[in-house]
């Protein structure tokens, strides 16, 4: 399990905007994947079923979030590897920030979507089981969330 | 003119998602319409951003509590997952081949006195011991022993790990029955929170001989409950 620690904590980071919320939600998830182990099967995939988890958490801790009108979305001012070099660390800064909120500004149904297809690379099929939807949806989401990130990037 | 391709079949196209002669044909538009060129573009420089961005938010080591919880997952998930879980360290430490040939009995005593006796110089397992290293699956709760991985040694014997009464170990099933390959005091559970697994709790003195000891993996659900009904031949 602590091999799938990386991509869980980039698909979690991705989901929550923020690098503390994902480890957070990790550990969510893997606590809760521990308590259940009896429903993963052997032979199939350890990864789906734990990224399945963690959007299922995701969502859990996001519902109950609302309540109080907490918005997870919190890009860390001391983001390392750009304090060294003013000006492209200014400029890497504000990529990371762009793209972060570029993320957070997509309903989160088409933000898991895309993070699992185009970041951790999962098939179709497979983030589809993961989400637990049909494909046909899961291109739709996917589509859509491309054209709203459209409207955040710069002019190419 | 043919229609312009819906902003599905773009996306599926950035994928790889579509069949070989649609990725083709797409492919063909594209160097035809610069508009439809740009958008696939600029998605593949957005793709390449949050990769880059997400990165970097997650380029420290994962916390030190992350990895403790992972690494309570049980032995027999351990192995599945990959070798990765066994620490060389272990592996050298203990001396196997003597050890084994032996046998480690830690703690005997504590073992309810009919489960493991002694079978023509060979320590073996008795009463409920040997009832579950017989019939019981390691999906089984219930009281008793439990049972932990079951796997075929070097020499093609059936072996499975156990615990019970504060002790763990495994044994082997040879021609006086399950034999006692190894036996030792289970560590107490820490104190790491409400999650921790039983199997988790199996001393590493156990794990590294099993280590030693294990001929490819543990077996399945499947297999496990093959080679019960089977009789264990």
């Amino acid at each position: 399990m602590v091999q799938l620690l990386p991509r869980l904590r980039r698909f979690a980071t991705g989901l929550t905007g923020s690098a503390a919320d994902g480890d957070d939600l990790v550990q969510d998830t893997v606590e809760r994947a521990l308590k259940n182990l009896h429903q993963w099967e052997p032979g199939t995939r350890l990864d789906s079923w734990m990224f399945r988890i963690a959007k299922n958490r995701f969502l859990d801790i996001r519902r109950s979030h609302k309540r109080s009108g907490v918005v997870a979305m919190d890009v860390p001012e001391d983001a390392p590897a750009i304090l060294s070099d003013g000006a492209r660390g200014a400029e890497a800064h504000m990529m990371l920030r762009g793209a972060a909120q570029a993320l957070d500004a997509l309903p989160p149904e088409q933000r898991e979507a895309l993070l699992l297809v185009a970041v951790e690379g999962f098939s179709y099929r497979d983030a589809a089981d993961i989400l637990e939807i049909p494909i046909g949806t899961l291109t739709s989401r996917i589509a859509r969330a491309r054209d709203a990130l459209a409207l955040w990037a710069p002019e190419g | 003119m043919e229609t312009d391709p819906t902003r599905e079949t773009l996306s599926a196209f950035i994928d790889g998602e579509l069949p070989p002669r649609e990725m083709e044909r797409i492919a063909a538009l594209l160097a035809t319409r610069p508009d439809l060129d740009a958008w696939v573009r600029q998605q593949e420089t957005l793709r390449t951003d949050i990769g880059k961005s997400l990165a970097e938010l997650t380029a420290a080591p994962a916390p030190e509590r992350l990895v403790r919880i992972a690494q309570t997952a049980p032995i027999s998930w351990r192995w599945r997952l990959g070798q990765a879980w066994q620490r060389p360290m272990l592996r050298t430490w203990i001396p196997a081949g003597a050890t084994l040939a032996l046998g480690v009995l830690i703690g005997i005593a504590v073992v309810p006195p009919g489960d493991i006796g002694s079978r023509g110089g060979q320590v073996v397992a008795q009463g409920a011991l040997a009832s579950a290293l017989n019939g019981k699956l390691a999906s089984e709760a219930g009281s008793g022993p439990r049972i932990g991985i079951t796997f075929r040694d070097h020499d093609g014997h059936y072996c499975r790990s156990f615990d019970a009464d504060g002790q763990a170990g495994f044994a082997c099933r040879g021609s006086k029955g399950w034999e006692i390959a190894m036996l030792a005091t289970q560590p107490k559970a820490e104190a790491s929170g409400p999650y921790r697994m039983a199997g988790s709790e199996m001393p590493d003195v156990i794990r590294a001989a099993i280590a030693a000891r294990i001929q490819g993996e543990p077996f399945d659900m499947k297999a496990e409950k093959s080679a019960r009904d089977q009789g264990w031949r």
